[in-house]
């Protein structure tokens, strides 16, 4: 017997849900950027409240009574800094601890072995020519630490600690000490080793990469590795499969977003992260796709675009279920929750509403680049959290043009879905029919 | 008894966390109801008795289930009680699984 296209698509798309679940390196990643998410947050608010209070030439400051907030423009441009040029550092520390978790390490030795070894990898000299003269002074370069650092930086803690962890289980590497020594200063002992011969590791294989290619090890794998899929992440025809994907995780009910965030969070941060570096430089942001892009313009009203339902429901739907249901989903889709529809209705692996569901974030997302495109909204460098109500998102990221996008949105949504509300309707009209003959 | 929610972001599932806390109360019931975040199951470990995944997250339901092992009573909420916050049926469904395990 063969299975059904249904049940074989369900099954391989449960399958690969769960494998990227269970998998301990990209649940860790999930794991770590969700935790770093608020300080993202938080630093491009510092930006924001630089661009409309501080600044002398866009912000209240431009005004003499509120000259004085000119003073203070350094401290929210410090904010920016520690939360955006050094996010490499703390990745990789809580990555560390992430996974040291997971492998039963003792947790902040691991945060701190994975950001020791990455600080041995950077360079750790800036470069400074005062009248011709080149001078190295000591210090982290912010190229260094900052979001181009994230790919290598993750790839080495995960080496790093798995390293590390096979080291401490290695008895020759144990100091035994007699057994009236506490435990506590056995086990610190006991790392001491296993650290050593991590770092010396590290660091002797970057100094000879070094030596060999000419480039740090950051700098290689940037070139290689993260900006070829950054590039790829932000051209449409990349970003619109990653929608498409997580739209297909989420026609059976699993969590789209959650499955694609481990390769998207890192890639949508750093493009944040490179349109604030922009616009510090007094250029253009150029990175269209960022976490605030996803929230405001993938997702607008629930994945799937469900509030579109929600409302096309409540325009013409004949069936009681559906408009009850609705009623009562209206409130969370303005706020970007899908699930009282997805489950409720339900919208899982419902084939009269499949095709709007799949496809609505990925028309919203064309719509949106499209703007960005025409210049009608430029890309962002305040990014909102999820759960931010629709319109206030729109107009945080993307001031009033990005509102009127996010309505365009949500109107080519509600015309999208209403066929379907029809179909739905006659299906229904049938069904009731064929029950009272 | 102490009913933990998890799904993506804790969000979803606080809307039902309030539905369900005012539920158990109308029935005269003094049950802690929370909902967090999936990915902070092993922190709250020890705090819940009974653990219910909204649907969103079903998949995960086997490696929770290794991470609580039989410190609580894990499962994945009906779907469509999920979707239309159906708090009372969700009371019974974690009072049953409570039954159970003892």
């Amino acid at each position: 017997m063969t299975m059904s296209f249904k049940d074989k698509f369900t099954d391989v798309m449960g399958a690969i849900a769960e494998k990227v679940d269970d998998n301990k390196y990209l649940n860790s990643i999930k794991t770590t950027f969700t935790i770093y998410m608020p300080f993202i947050v938080i630093g491009s608010f510092a930006l924001l409240f630089n661009v409309i209070l501080t600044s002398d030439k866009t912000g209240l400051a431009k005004f003499e009574p509120f000259k004085f907030l000119k003073v203070i423009e350094p401290a929210f441009t410090a904010i920016n800094f520690a939360t955006m040029n050094t996010m490499a550092l703390a990745i990789v520390f809580i990555l560390g601890m992430t996974l040291g978790k997971r492998n039963k390490q003792n947790e902040i030795i691991c945060g701190l072995v994975a950001l020791m070894s990455y600080i041995t990898v950077i360079p750790q000299s800036i470069k400074s020519v005062v009248d011709g003269v080149e001078n190295l002074i000591k210090g982290l370069p912010a190229s260094g630490t900052d979001a181009s650092g994230l790919f290598i930086g993750m790839i080495l803690t995960i080496l790093v600690i798995e390293f590390f962890t096979k080291l401490t289980s290695i008895d020759i590497l144990k100091i035994k000490m007699p057994a009236s020594v506490p435990a506590a200063i056995t086990t610190s002992f006991n790392t001491l080793i296993p650290l050593f011969i991590t770092l010396i590791t590290v660091s002797v294989l970057s100094r000879i990469f070094v030596n060999v290619t000419g480039l740090y090890l950051n700098e290689a794998i940037y070139k290689v590795l993260q900006s070829p899929l950054e590039s790829v992440f932000q051209s449409p025809g990349g970003i619109l499969f990653i929608v498409f994907i997580s739209q297909l995780f989420w026609l059976l009910g699993i969590h789209g977003g959650l499955i694609v965030s481990p390769i998207r969070n890192p890639l949508a941060i750093a493009a944040l992260a490179a349109n604030i570096a922009a616009v510090e430089k007094g250029l253009q942001p150029t990175e269209p796709i960022t976490l605030g892009f996803w929230v405001t313009f993938v997702v607008p009203g629930g994945a799937g675009l469900t509030l579109c339902l929600v409302i096309a429901n409540l325009i013409a739907s004949k069936r009681e279920d559906h408009r009850a249901i609705s009623k009562t989903a209206l409130i969370p889709g303005i706020f970007g929750i899908s699930e009282p529809v997805v489950f409720g209705l339900p919208l899982i692996l419902n084939p009269t509403f499949a095709i709007p569901f799949t496809l609505g974030s990925v028309v919203s997302t064309a719509i949106a680049l499209l703007a960005v495109e025409i210049g009608f909204i430029t890309p962002n460098v305040v990014d909102v959290p999820f759960g931010v109500p629709l319109g206030i998102s729109a107009f945080l990221g993307f001031g009033i043009n990005g509102v009127i996008v996010q309505l365009i949105i949500l109107v080519v949504g509600v015309l999208f879905y209403l066929p379907f509300v029809l179909l739905s309707n006659r299906q229904y009209a049938k069904e009731q029919l064929e029950r009272n003959e | 008894m102490k009913i933990m929610l998890a799904c993506a972001l804790g969000m979803s599932t606080s809307i039902l966390v309030e539905k369900m806390k005012e539920e158990a109360k109308k029935q005269g019931k003094d049950y802690k109801i929370w909902a967090v975040d999936q990915s902070l199951i092993e922190e709250e470990l020890g705090n819940f008795d009974v653990l219910l995944l909204g649907p969103q997250i079903q998949h995960t339901l086997r490696k929770v289930k290794k991470i609580v092992g039989d410190q609580a009573r894990v499962a994945v909420i009906n779907p469509v009680d999920y979707g239309r916050g159906d708090a009372a049926s969700i009371l019974k469904f974690a009072e049953k699984l409570m039954e159970e395990g003892e």
